[in-house]
């Protein structure tokens, strides 16, 4: 005991008491999270604006920033229907004093778009921070996402043109939010008392009616799904056709009866995961055209090339336009050199997986 | 009086691109409303923009144009801080006119 210092044993002590109660089964497993981790993980911005950031940002500088990082996938005017659907379109001035979207009923907007259907204004708030710019998430600071959700808010005339938009105004913009009225949680899913009785939920009602089976039931239900050998690799090698990213897998059906390969992955491995860290699998498939060439499109057209790898080394690093088509690549200089000539080489030789 | 268009010009090693969203119904006069009465023809007809008054696009718009019209361009020349102004006229004789400086 005499090791100890008196502070680490009062720390020791101070962690025990707080979770103790509720980890007593996992016992001398892991750490509790220090706060920095705590505060680095927790950034979502609730309705009633809890965990919303300090900062403000001007319509203007929304426009500076949307071309910069937006427009490119949502349009100069979040009207876009190319890689996503719009942002903006379909609400009008009555909307915004009613706070019910008319052309959700009447059909009138040939689409549903982001500011027809969202109520709170905080998730759009939240969504921009979290999870854009599509290629570099969470890499905007608390006053830029303000100045793009600033533009994003006058584009549908939902605040003017000299606006700025501050943590402390941002609840006089809900009051004007087009669909503000328009959200039920008179569902399921839904905790809480029922909605009537100024609760939130439907008493906890579910969205189902399924009923048990209680006669005759089967015990246990083995679900079970094979290809004879014959018929192995009938399509080919399914585990090559199956998206990189995702849950999905395709079984490896290349050699029959072989089993599944383990051990260190190859150098193409290795290149696909670099390309899925770095977030070239956002916009590009192995196969296929996404938001941008698919990999096999890029190595069909400048495999005769010579000087090809040199060449994609550099658009890459700068970014281009016009080869495939208007969407622009953004540049990507935040990739080292080597890990960008060693992607190049990857496609070039034509995306293995393995 | 129909709502503002949105423009936005920017210009880039001598040449400006120009991108366009209108506010306009766009009715083709072939929609019938909720009641089977054809919903009249309302749509731009005439489209032109002008740099520094001088005209570098004319366009004839007809019903196929869809509602609330996206149109981008790009023309020759062009530089930080001139007028570019858009001009659309349709089919009622109404008009709309909005001007921006190139950025």
């Amino acid at each position: 005991m005499s090791r100890f210092s008196k502070t680490l044993m009062a720390l020791l002590l101070a962690g025990v008491t707080t979770s103790a109660i509720a980890f007593e089964r996992y016992k001398g497993i892991g750490r509790v999270a220090t706060e920095a981790e705590v505060a680095a993980w927790d950034i979502d911005v609730r309705p009633d604006f809890k965990g919303l950031p300090k900062g403000s940002g001007t319509v203007d500088d929304g426009i500076e920033l949307w071309e910069t990082h937006c427009t490119s996938c949502h349009g100069s005017f979040g009207e876009s229907n190319e890689v996503f659907t719009p942002i903006v379109g379909g609400t009008s001035a009555d909307d915004i004093k009613t706070g019910h979207v008319k052309s959700l009923i009447s059909g009138s907007s040939p689409q549903r778009t982001t500011l027809m259907k969202v109520a709170t204004v905080s998730t759009l708030f939240d969504y921009i921070q979290r999870a854009m710019p599509w290629t570099a998430p969470k890499s905007l600071k608390p006053d830029e996402v303000y100045a793009i959700l600033a533009y994003l808010l006058n584009l549908a005339d939902i605040v003017p043109a000299d606006f700025v938009l501050s943590d402390a105004n941002i609840r006089e913009v809900q009051e004007r939010m087009p669909n503000r009225n328009g959200m039920t949680t008179d569902h399921g899913m839904w905790p809480g008392v029922a909605a009537a009785k100024a609760g939130m939920g439907n008493g906890g009602k579910p969205d189902v009616s399924n009923v048990a089976c209680m006669k005759d039931c089967k015990k246990e239900v083995e679900i079970v799904s094979a290809l004879p050998d014959y018929a192995q690799d009938a399509h080919g090698n399914l585990a090559e056709q199956n998206r990189l990213v995702g849950q999905t897998r395709g079984k490896r059906t290349s050699a029959p009866g072989e089993p599944a390969e383990q051990g260190e992955p190859s150098v193409a491995a290795a290149a696909l995961a670099l390309a899925n860290a770095k977030g070239c699998m956002a916009c590009h498939g192995v196969a296929s055209k996404l938001v941008g060439p698919g990999y096999n499109e890029i190595a069909q057209k400048y495999q005769a090339q010579a000087d090809a790898e040199e060449m994609l080394v550099a658009k890459v690093k700068l970014g281009g336009q016009g080869n495939w088509g208007a969407i622009p690549m953004p540049p990507q200089a935040h990739v080292a050199d080597e890990d960008i000539r060693l992607l190049v080489q990857w496609v070039l030789q034509g995306a293995k997986a393995q | 009086m129909a709502s503002p268009m949105r423009i936005r010009a920017a210009a880039k090693d001598g040449v400006t691109e120009v991108r366009v969203l209108m506010a306009h119904v766009m009715e083709t006069g072939q929609r019938k409303d909720s009641s089977g009465a054809l919903i009249p023809a309302h749509f731009i007809t005439e489209l032109s923009a002008r740099h520094n008054d001088k005209l570098v696009l004319s366009a004839q718009f007809g019903p196929s144009v869809s509602t609330n019209p996206y149109l981008a361009f790009k023309f020759n020349g062009g530089a930080k801080g001139d007028k570019l102004a858009v001009t659309w006229v349709d089919n009622k004789g109404d008009t709309r006119s909005d001007e921006v400086q190139i950025a």
